[in-house]
């Protein structure tokens, strides 16, 4: 129900801010990291849902960024392994998360009194370390992992997915049939490397050729810094009809001292106060892009100066 | 202080009483040790070690599980992306920390004025994910790693190694030849399956017998329940001459925590023990999930 309102906002050429990120803003905030803060921190949770809501987001994202059941797999030896030394219902935590996730997300849309305009993205990430394209997944088992979530988040009343962060075409192939499958819009959005291409260094128009024929919504590139996006999304709006945009991350990823797959910590975010994230992503808008927000390291400012700027961008390009 | 008094008590066949887990502990007490807080909560981590020696341990171990450069690299594409988006320090931040995790175990032995002998063990795991075998670096690779690490952990004032959690034997056996050109005593842990064997496969009697011809000064097997390690510590005993040893973990591994459990409460973990010591295990401590009370009750089995 809620897409159409985005669906139609897009089409009419108007810029659609997404949320900042869940992750590192719940870190920042002292959220001890387990279990995305979804057993223990509830009600953190659904608080940053809703200044979301209220900093003017369009769409907002679920808090399960690397949530998958590979992530709670692969620190085990085999599954054998997982049942003989890892808590009990391991195997099983991750629909409950999902569903926790999806619950929190509505409760937050329901209290902002904003069921008609927002749309709820379900958020499928890469099911091994989102910088690690070398370790992705083939695009079979891609397929299985992303259908076992799109599957959950179409019940749980998403209006649509995201395939965040993805680091190579094949995953993000799998993502899109999967998302398609469940019978959900998705958008795709690829993790940016120092090249300007995908982090797997696949070009970044061979992505967006493979996203339109596979039946994507929007195409996206994130998980870089904010100058990048500003080279980049021209490029992109060159290569595709389809909506396009960015996020991007700001400061420096920190990650923790032990292994464990995406630690949510960047520092030094203090470089880029709200407004220069904003004035940044007015390039980005003059470059073409419709679909904007913001990803590690921002927070609510972040979005609600993104709102401005968005607004003052349609108004600039005659869309309002 | 030096490893000399513990391998003089060894050499004797007593008991010598490792400490217990130091990871799970920062847990427990309600902190995140995402960071493992060196660096933010120093007073925190040698007040652990603190308690683990005045629960009588003799060989304590630093608070650096998984802690080492690869880790920190793992989590970027390569050094071009690191630089790009990762912070600045990385280059030096896992050297710094592990230098800083040995001297606030040296410091805490310092504070502590303990009555007995205390060694610190430098804990250092395998290069990559403990569980995970099929990651694990080339030897040359690797060779290139420990040294770094060990060169590290001699510096800062460790008086041995303790290379725990280990799945494979030539992850193992590169460890020690690196160790021994360094000048480090070298204790070996290995993580044993349900039927006593690696993670690998190999068997601990290839083990055993790669690591006493190479010159370790101990054998032990941790981080995993008692059962399994009953299941090792009973072979492992018939299978060298060298000083033996275990720490088991209780509780479950609920990622990226721990799962707490009262099923081995330090009477019945001293139980399990004092039938590992009766198989022939000489060094007694606790893997993950075991507390300062859990290792000051071991000492009725010295």
């Amino acid at each position: 129900m809620a897409y159409n309102v985005i669906h139609e906002k897009l089409k009419a050429g108007k810029v659609v801010v997404l949320d900042g990120p869940m992750n590192t803003e719940l870190v920042r905030r002292g959220i001890r990291w387990r279990k995305h803060g979804l057993l223990t921190d509830t009600v953190a949770v659904e608080q940053l849902h809703r200044e979301y809501l209220n900093a003017g987001a369009d769409v907002i994202r679920t808090n399960t960024f690397q949530l998958n059941r590979l992530t709670y797999l692969n620190v085990f030896r085999s599954r054998e392994h997982q049942a003989h030394i890892g808590a009990p219902g391991l195997a099983d935590l991750v629909p409950q998360l999902l569903k926790t996730a999806m619950r929190l997300i509505r409760q937050a849309r329901i209290k902002a009194m904003k069921s008609d305009s927002v749309a709820i993205a379900g958020v499928l990430s890469p099911m091994q370390h989102c910088f690690r394209p070398d370790l992705a997944p083939t695009e079979e088992v891609a397929r299985r992992e992303h259908a076992f979530m799109a599957r959950i988040f179409k019940e749980e009343k998403a209006d649509l997915l995201i395939a965040d962060s993805m680091n190579t075409i094949r995953e993000a192939k799998g993502a899109l049939a999967a998302g398609r499958a469940a019978g959900l819009p998705v958008w795709v959005s690829f993790v940016l490397g120092p090249e300007g291409e995908l982090l797997s260094r696949e070009p970044l128009a061979d992505a967006v050729k493979a996203m339109k024929r596979g039946g994507a919504d929007a195409v996206l590139v994130c998980n870089a810094p904010p100058e990048d996006m500003s080279r980049t999304v021209p490029r992109l709006k060159a290569m595709t009809h389809l909506p396009c945009g960015g996020c991007a991350h700001i400061g420096k990823f920190s990650p923790p001292s032990w292994k464990f797959d995406f630690f949510p910590q960047f520092l030094e975010t203090e470089s880029w106060p709200p407004e220069r994230y904003a004035g940044e992503a007015r390039k980005w808008i003059t470059g073409g892009a419709t679909i904007v927000g913001g990803d590690c390291g921002t927070g609510p400012a972040h979005i609600a100066a993104l709102r401005v700027a968005a607004s003052a961008g349609a108004a600039a390009a005659g869309g309002r | 202080m030096s490893y000399q008094p513990i391998k003089e008590k060894l050499a004797r066949r007593e008991t010598v009483i490792l400490d217990g887990a130091i990871g799970t502990e920062i847990l427990r007490r309600e902190v995140t040790w995402a960071d493992h807080q060196l660096m933010s909560r120093p007073e925190f981590v040698r007040t652990i070690h603190a308690d683990y020696i005045n629960a009588g341990a003799e060989v304590i171990s630093t608070n650096s599980f998984q802690l080492c450069r690869r880790a920190l690299f793992n989590h970027f594409r390569d050094e071009t992306h690191r630089r790009h988006i990762g912070a600045g320090d990385l280059d030096t931040r896992a050297n710094t920390l592990l230098a800083q995790s040995v001297k606030l175990a040296v410091e805490a032995r310092e504070q502590t004025k303990a009555k007995q002998p205390v060694a610190v063990a430098a804990a250092v795991t395998t290069l990559e994910w403990c569980f995970r075998p099929d990651l694990a670096p080339s030897d040359a690779q690797a060779r290139t790693e420990y040294g770094e690490i060990f060169q590290v952990v001699k510096d800062a004032g460790a008086d041995l190694v303790l290379l725990e959690t280990v799945n494979s034997i030539h992850e193992a056996a590169t460890a020690l030849e690196v160790a021994k050109e360094i000048g480090l005593p070298f204790w070996i842990s290995f993580v044993p399956t349900e039927k006593g064997k690696l993670f690998t496969g190999e068997t601990l009697k290839d083990a055993a017998a790669a690591m006493e011809k190479d010159g370790a000064d101990a054998i032990l097997l941790n981080c995993a329940p008692p059962d399994d390690i009953s299941a090792g510590m009973k072979q492992l005993a018939r299978l060298t001459k060298l000083p033996i040893g275990t720490y088991a973990h209780i509780g479950r591994f609920d990622p990226p925590e721990w799962l707490f459990s009262e099923e081995y409460p330090p009477s019945k973990y001293t139980e399990e023990s004092a039938r590992w010591k009766k198989m022939g295990a000489t060094i007694l401590g606790g893997c993950c999930g075991t507390t300062p009370e859990h290792i000051r009750q071991l000492n009725a089995l010295r």
